[in-house]
């Protein structure tokens, strides 16, 4: 059973008075531990999928099943639960808080929890990926690419089934691009799955699947 | 992190976030300071005046003045009524009092003055030269005003109508506003005043509440029948001037209000502007798995943070501004913490937590419902 999958996804926009069809009809599905890239030209609606994918957004028409169960009829705060049980997020502008340390972001999804094991779990997964020196340091004492490896542990703090990157690599030199992808290889080795959504050609080395985009359709 | 923090997470966010733009956030805190320092000083500063009236107004409250009711064509009061008022006072002090006006002399200078002819003057009042006789047989008391005005000391002569007397006393000065004032007055014997009967009563209670009670037993044994007497209590002015400075007190509570509600105002505006800016981050915690209601906890919790430290710096600063207030007007820093003064506090307080919660719940809900995906979007 695939871990997500969307079945005939329309997403209408109404633009004063004129309907745009972002997404026409789009059937996509992910396994555990696949690692698959989403490849388009700018408004081919992309982002859009990604946003459904990761219950941000709801679809106009069309089913989204995550690990089986249909979530488009769920309400926000069931959807909010499902994202922050199942789904991690990395994005381009890597997001992190600015007046939390590198820890405190990672274990940031948990924070209404007050579970004590939170911050040992947030230690060990900056120390997975090597920033076990950094524990104490805000983002802004971190390069580009150390802060997306922080983004990166807090995607994971909750081990959800599938991390959604939006551009991960776009805002990072070539050889950092690399570590970034190296470290999400990694995660998918461990039955994670990736989605990202990138311009980055160098990314398709890494991937076990390429999914292009085009228009609001899947190119086959 | 604290124990406090570790409990309520939203604290820690707050603190955080509001530690980000220090001067921001002290700005804001300060239109707060201001406003709680307005309520509490300003209520605190009505009831010094309060306090301080009422002490130089004296025990005026617990006197009573029986005067003819001559509205019923009463003209005097003769022995019968004032056996009558000494029965119906008990033990309350009761000086009948014959008054006049007449000429003062002493030496070259002359005055006319109220001429008071009373036999106990000692009952009412006390000397502060010479001695207040509690029978006044032969000589004169003078009142402060009138021994100032001719330089009178005990031991002196004065011609009073024609007569001399020794001046045996002089009369402390009395504060208030009795109709039966000593301080411009001269009091003899009440056999030297040529009047029928008595002009008026004098009735000195022990307390405004028994002031009160032997007022309701002189009217009712004095004036069953007929309408004999008038009897003015001066309690009925004190009880005025102390809903006079109720209106004041409330009049200035209410312009402090106003500014603790600009203050709120200004508490809005920056958790408006705050919360556009950080439009990104709270989308990231409304992806990562942030509920709607723990965001708006978050920012509530900022707002409130601001209104709590706000509050609490106002209440130092105008318990620390109603202390040098007492101390100048009573000289009595300590008088500060009245249960009425501590009303006012908490008052304030309450007023700046109220504030700043409702400026915070808007922009907070505002942020809370804003979609993640759109709050995301770059």
């Amino acid at each position: 059973m695939p871990v997500l999958e969307t079945v005939d996804l329309v997403k209408e926009y109404d633009t004063g008075g004129e309907v745009l069809q972002a997404l026409k009809g789009v059937d996509f599905s992910i396994e555990a531990g696949e690692f698959v890239s989403i490849i388009g030209p700018s408004g081919s609606g992309k982002s859009t999928l990604l946003n459904m994918l990761g219950l941000l957004d709801e679809p106009t028409r069309g089913v989204v099943r995550l690990d089986g169960e249909d979530v488009t009829t769920l309400t926000d705060r069931e959807r909010t639960s499902a994202r922050k049980r199942t789904i991690g997020f990395v994005f381009q502008q890597f997001y992190l808080l600015p007046t939390l340390t590198a820890q405190e972001n990672v274990a940031i999804p948990r924070l209404f929890d007050t579970d004590p094991q939170t911050n040992v779990d947030a230690a060990n997964l900056l120390r997975r990926v090597g920033l076990g020196d950094r524990l104490d340091h805000r983002p802004n004492e971190l390069s580009g690419g150390q802060k997306q490896r922080v983004a990166i542990a807090r995607s994971l703090i909750n081990s959800p089934r599938i991390v959604l990157a939006d551009e991960p690599t776009g805002n990072l030199d070539r050889k950092t691009g690399r570590k970034i992808l190296e470290e999400f290889t990694r995660i998918c080795n461990e039955g994670v799955a990736v989605v990202a959504v990138t311009h980055d050609e160098q990314v398709t080395d890494y991937v076990d699947r390429v999914v292009e985009i085009v228009d609001g359709e899947l190119a086959r | 992190m604290n124990r406090l923090e570790r409990r309520f997470p939203a604290l820690m966010m707050a603190r955080r976030n509001l530690s980000r733009s220090k001067m921001r956030s002290a700005l804001a805190a300060l239109g707060i300071v201001i406003g709680v320092v307005a309520i509490a000083s300003l209520g605190l500063f009505g009831s010094a005046l309060q306090v301080s009236a009422t002490q130089s107004l004296g025990d005026i409250g617990s006197d009573l003045v029986v005067s003819p009711a001559f509205s019923e064509g009463v003209q005097s009061l003769d022995d019968r009524d004032v056996r009558q008022i000494r029965r119906a006072a008990r033990d309350a002090g009761v000086v009948p009092i014959k008054q006049s006006q007449g000429v003062v002399s002493y030496g070259e200078e002359r005055t006319v003055t109220t001429i008071y002819g009373i036999e106990n003057p000692g009952t009412a009042w006390v000397a502060s030269d010479g001695r207040v006789p509690d029978q006044l047989r032969s000589g004169a008391l003078v009142g402060s005003s009138v021994a100032d005005r001719l330089d009178l000391t005990t031991g002196n002569t004065v011609t009073v109508g024609g007569q001399s007397y020794r001046v045996v006393g002089v009369i402390e000065s009395q504060g208030g506003f009795s109709p039966v004032n000593p301080n411009s007055a001269v009091v003899v014997p009440p056999s030297a005043v040529d009047v029928d009967g008595y002009t008026q009563v004098l009735v000195t209670a022990s307390s405004g509440a028994a002031a009160n009670q032997t007022a309701t037993e002189i009217r009712d044994s004095l004036n069953r029948r007929e309408q004999r007497v008038t009897v003015f209590e001066l309690s009925s002015i004190t009880d005025q001037i102390g809903s006079l400075f109720d209106v004041i007190n409330t009049f200035l509570l209410a312009i402090g209000s106003i500014s603790l509600v600009v203050a709120g105002v200004s508490i809005l505006n920056v958790m408006l502007m705050s919360t556009v800016e950080r439009r990104e981050e709270i989308g990231v915690l409304r992806a990562v798995g942030f509920q709607k209601r723990q965001v708006l906890r978050i920012l509530l919790a900022e707002a409130v943070a601001l209104g709590a430290a706000g509050g609490l710096i106002g209440i130092l600063l105008s318990t620390g501004a109603g202390a040098l207030i007492y101390w100048q007007t009573l000289g009595d820093p300590l008088g500060v913490f009245t249960l009425q003064n501590i009303g006012y506090l908490a008052l304030a307080y309450g007023f700046a937590l109220v504030t700043s919660t409702l400026s915070g719940l808007y922009p907070a809900w505002k942020a809370a419902n804003r979609p993640p995906v759109e709050a995301l979007r770059s």
